[in-house]
């Protein structure tokens, strides 16, 4: 059974018909990369998937784990154990990192009725993570995201991943403001959470955050559809011939 | 042509009630100057311009009668939730079974207007003298002429206060007014906390026209904090006015939670170099409140610095005011003040009216003013319900955030825990999406 299934969804923002009738299958511990010229509906896709306000479904379903989406509200998906790294972080003032990263776990342990986790060994737990990320315990200290580096807040958005230990996470341009040693650092970081009971959707421009994390399908999203999809190979096509096939006149 | 009637001053028949009420043949003398000082600048209108975001005119059509009763049970989570000493006035006048002041050492006396003989007023006679020359503050007159009590603290020179001292003033009642008054003298090198929390009764509906003045001494340093919690269909309006000398550090923050219409204006004067002075404060508004903060901070002297940080968050249709006055002397050369004022509005309703004045006359001075207003980002919730916090919680979570940034300025770190715990009480209570 798929741990995603997404069946001819349609969605609107804003009164404006985004995506156009979307099919994918996930299944559990795959990873599937979406590429796609810029404005075609990938972020869309996945604030969809995360239950944003404003994003209106208006034809189609979404499962996952076998569960009615659609109806959940944005805490509850996550708490299901969907993920979105955000393509744009956004600063939280006056709210600790560990603060943050406490309350959200604790609020998954609530959802599942299991007892709040001890203070101290969070702490710890919080710690190995972000160890692998090479994240200072001072940025853990600091306003989440407030004042961070484009790159810092997406080593954040891993390190929130890599502690609520989604299902299924949802990369948004994770690689887009990274160098090169950052890039590397979170593919690594991704690598690490790769299970056979957690699955990825990444989605990116470039091929080369696909050599770091292996996806087993790549589709191409363009005008609120796939378009088409394929193994890894697919990436590497279109990195040498771009989206003009996808071109509205081509479609 | 008809000739019109003379206007009554709004309280003006009070007086005359007040002078053979409690305090004898002094006050009659001190009430008769003050109201003849009230008479001349009357009651402040929509043309006065430090009233013109702020108006009266409810509690000047409202029929009000002098509080007789001065015993009331504490409403204890009112208060702002600090285990210290503490000094209970009951509508305006101390109430000593209540009070708790055992645990003050020999370093801080307290003397009530109600308990000495008149020869021993001369003192707070020069006081209330030298009150009324600072000009255009009628209601501190009208607090003068109808004052059933008042109290004075004084810090005796060099001493330091361990404990906190918590001077808690209770309206109880309807329909009535009081003049709670507090004179603190701390003396040269003294250090004292003290916290003032206003409550009330529950459904009690009252006017509270608090003033409190302090003299800061050199080096003394002094913390004081306020929590405004008045019953919710009351009026409170109070003016603290501080004189500081060289060296002296004032830290003061106003929590402003309570009262229908309130009114908290702090005016400090830097006599002194060297000294530093902070006037700060957060207020959260829901339903119809109007809430108002003016500060005046008179730089006198050279080379002391003053801050300022207000933040306010507003619902429903409450409405915030801030007015911020900086004024430098040419003497005060290398000034440095810093005044920032933020409101986040949560409502459509919400509003917020806000007047900085720097009135600068020396040439060497680092002024910076800075106003925001703003709210609450959708963006920012979802980041928050994104990662399993629910909307409620992230809403709190994100105010309380907000608002304890201004908090955070408190210099005594148990008072501003406490004043943290009031800010998420009411956050709990107050903050529901309509
Ligand atoms: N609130 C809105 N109202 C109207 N149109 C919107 C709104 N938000 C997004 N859109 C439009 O939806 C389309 C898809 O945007 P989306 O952000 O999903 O693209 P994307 O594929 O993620 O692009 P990129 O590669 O640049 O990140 C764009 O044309 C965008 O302008
Ligand atoms: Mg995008």
């Amino acid at each position: 059974m798929s741990l995603l299934s997404i069946r001819d969804l349609h969605a609107t923002v804003g009164g404006n018909e985004i995506l156009k009738g979307i099919n994918l299958e996930i299944g559990p511990g795959e990873i599937h990369a979406v590429m796609g010229p810029n404005g075609s509906g990938k972020s869309t896709l996945s604030y969809v998937l995360a239950g944003r306000e404003g994003y209106e479904v208006t034809r189609g379903t979404i499962a996952f784990k076998g569960k009615d989406l659609i109806d959940l509200a944005a805490d509850e998906r996550a708490n299901e154990g969907v993920f979105l790294a955000f393509q744009y972080p956004v600063e939280v003032p006056g709210v600790v990192g560990m603060t943050f990263l406490r309350e959200a776990y604790n609020a998954k342990l609530r959802y599942l009725g299991k007892q709040e986790i001890d203070a101290m060994e969070f702490l710890k737990f919080v710690r190995s993570r972000a160890k692998t990320l090479n994240m200072s315990d001072d940025m853990l200290k600091r306003a989440v995201n407030v004042g961070f580096s484009g790159g810092e807040k997406k080593r954040n958005e891993i390190l929130q991943m890599a502690v609520l230990e989604p299902d299924l996470a949802i990369l948004d341009e994770t690689d887009s403001g990274l160098d090169i040693d950052a890039l590397k650092l979170v593919s690594d970081g991704v690598n690490e959470l790769r299970s056979e009971n957690r699955s990825m959707l990444i989605i990116t421009h470039y091929q080369r955050l696909l050599n770091y994390i292996q996806p087993d399908h790549v589709h191409v999203l363009a005008h609120g559809k796939i378009q088409r999809s394929g193994g890894k190979e697919l990436a590497l096509e279109l990195e040498a011939k771009g989206y003009a096939e996808f071109s509205e006149e081509a479609a | 042509m008809a000739l019109q009637p003379v206007a009554k001053l709004p309280f003006e028949g009070l007086i005359a009630d007040a002078r053979s009420h409690k305090l004898g043949k002094w006050h009659s003398k001190l009430s008769e100057r003050a109201l003849e000082q009230y008479a001349e600048i009357g009651w402040p209108g929509p043309k006065t311009e430090s009233w013109k975001y702020t108006s009266l005119n409810k509690i000047a059509s409202g029929t009000f009668s002098l509080a007789r009763e001065y015993s009331a049970i504490v409403p204890e989570d009112m208060i702002m939730p600090l285990t210290c000493p503490r000094l209970v006035l009951v509508n305006g006048v101390l109430n000593k079974e209540l009070s708790n002041l055992e645990q003050l050492i020999g370093n801080l006396s307290i003397t009530s207007l109600v308990d000495i003989e008149d020869h021993q007023k001369t003192f707070f006679d020069d006081l209330f003298k030298s009150e009324e020359s600072k000009g255009d503050l009628p209601l501190t007159y009208l607090n003068t002429a109808i004052l059933s009590d008042a109290v004075m603290l004084e810090i005796t020179e060099g001493s330091k206060c361990e404990l906190p001292l918590h001077i808690i003033s209770i309206g109880s009642g309807n329909g009535i007014t009081f003049a709670p008054r507090l004179i603190v003298n701390v003396g040269i090198g003294a250090k004292v906390d003290f916290i003032e929390s206003h409550v009330g009764c529950s459904d009690s509906v009252y006017f509270s026209n608090s003033v409190t003045q302090l003299y800061l001494g050199d080096n003394s340093e002094v913390g004081h904090y306020k929590l405004q919690n008045d019953s919710r269909d009351s009026s409170h309006i109070s003016l603290t006015r501080a004189v500081i000398d060289d060296g002296a550090s004032y830290d003061n923050f106003t929590m402003s939670v309570g009262a229908k219409l309130s009114r908290n204006e702090v005016r400090a004067h830097l006599k002194g170099s060297g000294v530093e002075c902070c006037i700060n404060g957060a207020y959260l508004g829901a339903a119809d409140q109007h809430i108002d903060n003016t500060t005046f901070i008179e730089h006198q002297a050279e080379g002391s610095s003053s801050r300022e940080v207000f933040k306010g968050v507003l619902d429903d249709t409450a409405r915030g005011v801030f007015q911020g006055k900086i004024l430098v002397h040419p003497e005060a050369q290398k000034t440095d003040g810093y005044q920032m004022n933020r409101a986040m509005l949560l409502s459509d309703k919400a509003e917020i009216d806000s007047k900085p004045e720097l009135e600068i006359y020396a040439d060497d001075v680092r002024c910076s003013h800075g106003a925001t207003v703003g709210e609450l980002e959708d963006e920012l919730i979802f980041y928050l319900c994104a990662r399993g916090i629910d909307r409620e919680s992230a809403r709190r979570m994100l105010i309380g955030a907000y608002i304890s940034d201004a908090i955070d300025e408190v210099k005594n770190i148990d008072i501003r825990s406490s004043i943290q715990s009031v800010a998420e009480n009411w956050l709990k209570q107050n903050l529901y999406e309509k």
